[in-house]
């Protein structure tokens, strides 16, 4: 098949015509179809969808909408409602048609619509005893105002419009609470819906606030959604449902939906997590966080406490979790019985000295990895910098007689070169996890593959191509990248396959 | 300081002074600075407790964002209880914490406090040296805490034995404050408690 290649293109070069560039221009124009083709497969199945900032708010909306054509209460009850369900429709219909609605309203915290008619809470009784004209009281300034300058929710709890302003300025500014502000008074948890905030908040800058903290939430619950993680890039993508597959945002982030990072073809999202705290465990900064820092254990973000007391309530709006400080375990049997973290146990301690043994053998073999999975990082670095130099040379070429699509394999070839040291810095990472047998043999030598016509066509590109002819570069080009790519599609093949059939196992460190 | 805040601590000022709590010189509040960014506080120990007769000073920072954000409140005057730190005075209290609201005031939280004096949380403690011995020992628990209000708070039982240790230890070269943290956290073993000392 190669041969034949060759034959084909040496008779192209040495006779341009008007046809061969036809023909080479369809040759072109098939070739990334084709060569991506098995790619395609994948990501086809996968269905994603890029929301811009606004398409967020709207599909936030028609959510609500959608919902609420069929319950008939307020939006703003909704929204809510929807919030509590982690933005998940049917299981917000399946509770609020099957169960107790009245029980559910509670769990959400709002006052059942149904019922805002009917009674109206005790509390209110000292303003409306009062009647209109005469002055009350707001609990928290303490001025004396007309009862009609006080304002507050379907739990009857009123304070003047100023301290509410004040009060939803510090949660949204200062706490960073979006749906989950309560209602001022003591022990009451009804929630201040949106419309509320959006009536009290004049400042703009609070505004936006809210809505970023609403949106945020909103993307963030939501299984079928993630930010796109790339810097300053404010889209979302929505899909249809949740799995590792490469999302590729319309800023030309591509990103694996389930963990968020670039996108790690073969390892799988666990290892990667695993492998990325590794990595930074020797940095200044995260020396720091483990210091100072433990991670909440239900939710897993990071936590610095700043207090003494070491019953923690995970600050995470999303989690909320009870946990003690000293050994991460749920903080309820701290209640019951006398804990356990206090006392230093005999077993650990042996424990962590034989580790200790052990993680020094680790260490070399971790170096070992990380080494060459940080070499391809850095190789990849520079590599995109071949996107420059191959510019110069493709103008090079055009002014030798030939066209811009026929120069365009350049291109190409760097971008399969990126790919190929991608994928490898990855295998470093599957292998590092990698339990040896008959299968990972197999792995490591079409890793080893891979590795030596990656280098083979990095070499090429960076350096050869200056001496080579320009007659030459086109076939050796092809020829080289081709094979790269054969390589790594028999790699990851069989490492899905691998996946599939239970092939891989783990150490598990 | 935001208006708010200003207002909210004079108008407080008013009723913590005209209430009946201070008539009865349960609790006080007085002023340390013209900003009311911080105060003074002072609840005496609740009857029927180790701390009865005793009197505490509480040191009390008004943040910016009073009255949505809780004041910042902590003991002054040494105290030997599970929710109070023995070392900083730093107090585990829901109200000054995520509990906090907005409608609460000064009052209600040194009367929250004394009542914290009254029954203590053992299972969400601040000290858990305290905390553990609260469970653990209660009767020593007690007369340590009756010692700690005697010694710093003027409370008025004394406990003999505990004065003896603490002047022995005080005798043998030992600061006494240290000595009464050793004893107080060993369960009042003299020997323990020095080695105690004598190792940290």
């Amino acid at each position: 098949m190669d041969l034949d290649d060759d034959i084909l293109y040496e008779d192209d070069s040495g006779n341009e015509s008007s046809e061969n560039g036809d023909d080479q221009f369809m040759e072109m124009n098939m070739e990334p179809e084709s060569s991506s083709s098995q790619k395609r497969d994948e990501v086809d199945d996968f269905q994603f969808e890029i929301l811009t900032p606004d398409k967020i708010v709207s599909h936030m909306v028609d959510c609500i909408k959608e919902v609420n054509a069929v319950v008939e209460i307020p939006a703003t009850t909704t929204r809510i409602l929807l919030n509590h369900f982690r933005w998940d429709k049917e299981k917000l219909m399946e509770r609020y048609y099957d169960g107790d609605q009245d029980k559910l309203f509670t769990e959400a915290h709002v006052i059942s619509p149904h019922r805002s008619i009917v009674s109206k809470p005790k509390k209110t009784t000292r303003q409306t005893a009062a009647a209109s004209s005469a002055e009350v009281t707001c609990e928290i300034c303490f001025l004396s105002l007309p009862s009609k300058g006080l304002t507050g929710l379907e739990c009857g709890h009123k304070f003047c419009t100023l301290c509410w302003t004040e009060y939803l300025t510090t949660k949204i500014m200062d706490e960073g609470m979006g749906q989950t502000i309560s209602c001022a008074a003591h022990k009451c948890d009804i929630l201040v819906d949106d419309a509320t905030v959006m009536s009290l908040i004049r400042d703009p800058r609070v505004k936006l606030k809210y809505q970023h903290l609403i949106t945020n939430s909103f993307v963030e619950c939501n299984r079928l959604m993630r930010w796109c993680p790339a810097p300053d890039c404010g889209n979302a993508v929505k899909v249809a449902y949740s799995d590792a597959k490469p999302a590729l945002c319309s800023c030309g982030h591509r990103f694996c939906f389930a963990c968020g990072e670039n996108w790690h073809e073969p390892v799988r999202c666990v290892w990667l997590k695993k492998w990325i705290r590794k990595c930074d465990d020797d940095s200044e900064t995260s020396n720091w966080i483990a210091a100072n820092t433990k991670e909440c254990p239900k939710c897993r973000i990071t936590i610095e406490k700043d207090g003494g007391c070491n019953h923690m309530i995970c600050k995470n709006q999303n989690c909320k979790a009870d946990f003690c400080w000293v050994c991460l375990g749920p903080w309820e049997p701290h209640g019951s019985s006398w804990y356990n973290c206090n006392r230093f146990d005999e077993d650990d301690a042996k424990k962590a000295r034989d580790n200790q043994e052990l993680s020094r053998s680790m260490l070399q073999r971790y170096l070992f990895y990380c080494n060459r999975y940080m070499n391809h990082m850095q190789s990849l670095k520079f590599e995109h910098k071949l996107y420059a130099s191959i510019k110069v040379k493709m103008e090079e070429m055009q002014q030798h007689n030939m066209s811009w699509i026929e120069v365009q394999f350049l291109h190409k070839a760097v971008d399969v070169l990126c790919q190929c040291r991608q994928t490898l810095m990855f295998t470093y990472v599957f292998a590092f996890y990698l339990k040896k047998n008959n299968q990972s043999i197999i792995f490591e030598d079409n890793q080893k593959d891979l590795e030596n016509s990656t280098e083979t066509l990095s070499e090429f590109l960076e350096r050869d191509i200056t001496s080579e002819l320009l007659v030459d570069i086109k076939q050796k080009v092809q020829d080289k990248y081709r094979y790269c790519e054969s390589r790594r599609k028999v790699l990851l093949d069989h490492v899905y396959e691998g996946y599939d059939k239970d092939w891989w196992e783990y150490i598990d460190i | 300081m935001a208006n708010i805040a200003v207002q909210r601590i004079k108008r407080e000022f008013k009723e913590v002074v005209k209430s009946e709590e201070v008539a009865e010189c349960h609790i006080q509040v007085e002023l340390v600075n013209d900003s009311f960014t911080e105060l003074k506080g002072q609840i005496a120990g609740p009857p029927d407790t180790p701390y009865e007769g005793a009197t505490f000073n509480l040191e009390i920072k008004i943040p910016e964002t009073y009255p949505f954000n809780p004041p910042k409140v902590k003991f002054l005057t040494a105290i030997w209880h599970p929710n109070i730190s023995s070392v900083t005075g730093a107090i585990c209290l829901d109200i000054l914490k995520d509990q906090w609201a907005a409608a609460m005031t000064l009052r209600t939280v040194l009367l929250s406090l004394q009542a914290l004096l009254a029954a203590a949380e053992p299972d969400d403690p601040q000290d858990a040296v305290v905390a553990k011995q609260y469970k653990e020992n209660h009767p020593i628990f007690l007369k340590t805490a009756r010692h700690w209000a005697n010694i710093y708070a003027g409370g008025t039982i004394r406990e003999d034995d505990y004065d003896n240790r603490v002047i022995q230890l005080k005798n043998m070269g030992f600061d006494p404050h240290k000595a009464r943290v050793a004893l107080s956290t060993h369960n009042w073993n003299v020997e323990r408690a020095m080695e105690h000392i004598l190792n940290y």
